[in-house]
């Protein structure tokens, strides 16, 4: 798998600048805007539109801090996926759950007030993980396996990405 | 990516959503999840004194997949006997739902969920018999 990374040139860490990653993607995609290669040998033409898909699938990922935190760890050589994870703790479980078996009951309810209230506890929730896991990377050698230990907090911010989207599609059903 | 029409039904029409008290000594709840995907599943089966499964439920949120599988489970776990319950492989979910690779780990969850809710009512049994013992 290609390194997103590299190939927008930042350096390999959790807590990006958003802005500097923003301004890499649109360097880049400029000088590989195809208009640049409108007179080029048809082999360079291909390599730059290869190049330019590499650029906007590494922005993608590393914008998302799911992927951005799964392509630190796949770097560091620790396994993530399916099988690879271990087991969400009964206590996360249980409580997601229940949030979101609360959120049908608002749904049903239509109480769009519930279901911002719910998200907006799980967003809170969101960021302190975040922030956390942010903590975690800036301390670990970034290729270590030690990495592994980041394991659990991504499975929640997993979870809590799920419940939100869950809400926001509610919300939208809801006040349409 | 295409559903199969046997995964379609469920999802459309689960069999068997619902909650059982899981604090009744004849209820066995398993609580499973994948954090690759954000799924959670919970499966209950309620068990009469002679060890046949009289109920089951289960509420799961997650992909169709994940519903359909443990839907499927609950299905085929009534009227079974313990013994004959833990024999319920994922690869005969899968098989039976038509899953595609990508989706084989919801078979491995509802298998998880069927094992789990039999711990939890093992458990039980073993808890009461100590008390009773003393």
């Amino acid at each position: 798998m290609i390194d997103p990374f590299q190939t927008l040139g930042v350096e390999a860490r959790f807590d990006l600048d958003p802005d500097d990653l923003a301004r890499r993607h649109r360097d880049l995609s400029r000088a590989l805007h195809p208009d640049r290669y409108a007179g080029a040998p048809a082999a360079e033409r291909r390599l730059s539109l290869s190049r330019a898909i590499e650029v906007n699938d590494a922005f993608r990922v590393l914008k998302d801090p799911i992927r951005r935190a799964e392509a630190l760890l796949r770097r560091a050589g620790v396994p993530v996926g399916e099988t690879a994870e271990p087991k969400p703790s009964p206590d996360l479980l249980m409580e997601m759950m229940e949030r979101r078996e609360e959120l049908g009951d608002a749904r049903r309810r239509k109480d769009l007030a519930a279901v911002h209230a719910l998200a907006d506890a799980i967003r809170l929730r969101e960021r302190e993980v975040l922030a956390s896991m942010g903590r975690q990377f800036a301390v670990s050698d970034p290729d270590s396996t030690k990495l592994a230990a980041v394991l659990p907090e991504l499975g929640e911010l997993r979870y809590l990405r799920r419940f939100l989207d869950e809400a926001s599609a509610i919300e939208e059903e809801l006040s349409s | 990516m295409a559903y199969s029409e046997k995964v379609i039904e469920h999802y459309e029409n689960p069999r068997n959503v619902g909650t059982l008290d899981k604090n009744d000594e004849h209820v066995g709840t398993g609580l499973v999840g994948a954090p690759a995907c954000g799924d959670v599943m919970r499966l209950q089966i309620k068990v009469s004194d002679s060890g046949v499964i009289e109920d089951a439920k289960f509420k799961t949120f997650g992909c169709g997949s994940a519903i359909a599988s443990s839907s499927l489970a609950t299905e085929w776990l009534k009227g079974k006997t313990i013994d004959e319950a833990e024999q319920i492989k994922n690869s005969m979910i899968a098989e039976e739902l038509h899953l595609p690779p990508v989706k084989i780990h919801c078979s491995v969850l509802a298998e998880d969920a069927i094992k789990s809710a039999i711990a939890d009512f093992r458990s039980k049994q073993a808890a009461k018999k100590a008390l009773a013992g003393q």
